[in-house]
């Protein structure tokens, strides 16, 4: 389990925050299903995004099964900043900038791996597995120009927790806590990482690999996105199953957007659909096995939920696509490239061979080489490189679709709309970016959600 | 970067090596030429065609660079490699249309007997480059090792490993085998 480490980190220095950019409401008018390209361009806002909103949100970090044992760790990032998420003798977890405090090299080369010391292999400062300055090579001299060792430890992240395994940090010591940040959002991440008592795990390592678009595209297309899987993906489909995508615009009744403090989630109520593109038998038949267990574990409409035709985005860039069991996040590398880490999650009790064949099926179909994620990239990499044309970038984009489809008498949590295919969330995406631009600290971050869900729960 | 290779290298006669350079050459043409059918016919039915992907770990994490239950690029039967063909030929497959300019450079093909009859362990190069409307063009550099098995006149792929020199994939799909 996850300890939130202390509120304020020593040696926690902020720049000044940067002057914000001027008429940032200009860039979007949501009513009306309007927004600017600057968003997806733009350097300056790039910059702002940064500092405003990944060095301020929560962040996934890694899944808790990554790091089982004490010195575990992997290496990530928060934004472009790299961390270290290293497993601690107590088992809690904790989170380091990955660059010496000495002359700032990196301390840590590993993408993941075991460790009692990083040690830098710069000047050989060693620093435990909790971030501390032991020692380092010629020693003596520092202890002749007076070093405090314990002044020039790892630089830790501002808070760190989990929910149902996911591993979350943030960089800014005033965020609200987890719980607070995924609000109602946890009642369906519940579906998915609480559905079997086991809990889930990832497994078969991560996959890298480059988008040349910006990361708001990739985090928008999950958030609420299902509309271009029809025709984005029929290629897939029909290799994969033989047949077109399912055609879920014709049945909204059976689907919602839900949202929550920039989170999204599209989904049906199919079971099975987003598993079944994955060409699998078995993988359906344990579903359907587990679907009334779920049920009396989470009752009807999560059970339903747990491997149908959906998508989720965690704001800012975390995503991941239930059935299909692919986790990712798109981290950012400039206005106009992303790197994206995969992962396969699947319920830790679940038969071996079920979980190679969840592992098989997110490289055949949502991997650099998988027949879906094929023709994504693309859509995303041009959406974003057509904006270099000035003119181009003084054309508006449309994000109209599900207006008026707001359910109010609902015991759903978060804010709930009907129909899957909708921009509803992707507008609250886009609402919950704006907020958190315009806003000088966390303080200022108006809270437009109103909670059903208890923090603690 | 290599993994165990647990066969002694016995060499082959000169035709042998000949015809498997052939194999290997026309294989690479049947995928410039995008060729999917011929290509999956050059499959033996038990066809493990595997492309894992590259960990940075350290030397001393016996865990290695790879491994076969870790993450993949491919790690495909003869079902799987289907699939992705029939991705390829439909008309909706918007990625490659307008098609994709591949090139297969081939090299550095060594030949050694394998451990059943009529079964060669091949080790070879490549570099693999793909251009796609303007500018985007993917640059791949790796080493194969695969099993060739004598069918006929010729060979069927049973076994191939490709190990690329990239850990973080440097382009937004592969959509090209290797």
């Amino acid at each position: 389990m996850c300890t939130t480490q202390g509120a304020t980190p020593i040696r926690l220095k902020r720049r000044p925050i940067a002057q914000s950019i001027e008429n940032l409401d200009q860039l979007m008018n949501l009513e009306k299903g309007r927004m600017s390209r600057d968003l997806f361009w733009d350097r300056d806002i790039y910059e702002q995004e940064l500092e405003r909103i990944f060095a301020r949100c929560w962040l996934f970090v890694a899944h808790e099964s990554q790091i089982p044992k004490a010195g575990d760790y992997v290496s990530t990032y928060m934004g472009e900043d790299n961390v270290l998420i290293v497993r601690q003798k107590d088992g809690s977890v904790k989170g380091f900038l990955n660059t010496c405090p000495h002359r700032g090299n990196k301390v840590c080369f590993a993408d993941l791996g075991n460790a009692r010391q990083f040690v830098c292999n710069y000047h050989g400062w060693a620093f435990g597995i909790d971030g501390g300055l032991k020692g380092m090579a010629a020693s003596e001299t520092y202890e002749a120009a007076g070093i405090d060792k314990s002044e020039h430890g790892l630089h830790p992240v501002a808070q760190i927790d989990s929910y149902r395994g996911l591993i979350f940090a943030t960089l800014d010591p005033d965020a609200p806590s987890l719980a607070e940040y995924l609000g109602d959002m946890r009642y369906y991440l519940d579906a998915i990482f609480d559905m079997d008592e086991g809990g889930t795990e990832f497994i078969g390592g991560c996959v890298k690999s480059v988008i040349q678009c910006n990361w708001k595209y990739a985090s928008e297309n999950f958030v609420g996105d299902i509309l271009h899987a029809l025709w984005t993906h029929d290629s897939g489909a029909k290799a994969m199953v033989g047949g077109p995508v399912a055609e879920v615009h014709k049945t909204p009744e059976q689907s919602y957007h839900v949202n929550f403090n920039g989170h999204g989630w599209e989904f049906n109520q199919d079971i099975v659909g987003n598993c079944a593109t994955l060409g699998e038998k078995e993988l359906l038949k344990y579903l359907y096995v587990l679907q009334p267990k779920v049920a009396e574990r989470l009752g009807d409409l999560r059970s339903k939920m747990i491997g149908a035709i959906s998508s989720c985005t965690l704001f800012p860039n975390t995503s991941f696509l239930p059935g299909q069991n692919t986790f990712r996040t798109w981290h950012p590398r400039g206005p106009g490239q992303i790197e994206l880490h995969t992962w396969t999650f699947v319920n830790k009790n679940a038969p071996q061979e079920i979980k190679d064949k969840w592992r098989k099926g997110t490289m055949m179909t949502f991997s650099p080489s998988g027949v879906f994620e094929m023709d994504d990239g693309e859509n995303w990499e041009y959406s974003t490189r057509s904006n270099a044309g000035f003119v181009t970038r003084q054309q508006d984009l449309y994000l109209g679709l599900g207006h008026d489809t707001r359910v109010e008498d609902t015991d759903l949590p978060g804010n709930v709309f009907q129909g899957q295919i909708n921009e509803a969330n992707q507008r609250a995406f886009y609402q919950r970016w704006l907020d958190l631009m315009k806003s000088e600290s966390w303080k200022n971050v108006p809270q437009r959600d109103v909670p059903k869900m208890k923090e603690g729960v | 970067m290599n993994a165990k290779t647990a066969l002694p290298e016995i060499g082959v006669d000169a035709e042998t090596q000949r015809r498997v350079e052939q194999f290997l050459y026309r294989e690479a043409r049947l995928l410039d030429n995008e060729r999917w059918d011929d290509w999956l016919a050059l499959m033996a039915e038990d066809i493990h065609y595997w492309m894992p992907t590259m960990e940075n770990r350290r030397r001393a994490d016996k865990n290695g660079t790879y491994a076969v239950d870790r993450g993949a690029l491919y790690n495909d039967n003869l079902v799987d490699l289907t699939r992705r063909v029939t991705r390829f030929k439909q008309p909706t497959a918007w990625a490659e249309d307008p098609a994709t300019r591949h090139a297969h450079v081939v090299a550095g093909i060594e030949v050694y007997q394998g451990e059943a009859p009529g079964e060669f362990i091949v080790h070879s190069t490549f570099v693999n480059y793909r251009s796609r409307v303007e500018k985007d063009n993917d640059l791949l550099v790796g080493r194969r090792e695969d099993v060739l098995r004598a069918d006929g006149d010729g060979f069927r792929l049973a076994r191939r490993k490709i190990i690329i020199t990239q850990s973080v994939l440097m382009a937004k799909n592969l959509n090209t085998f290797l």
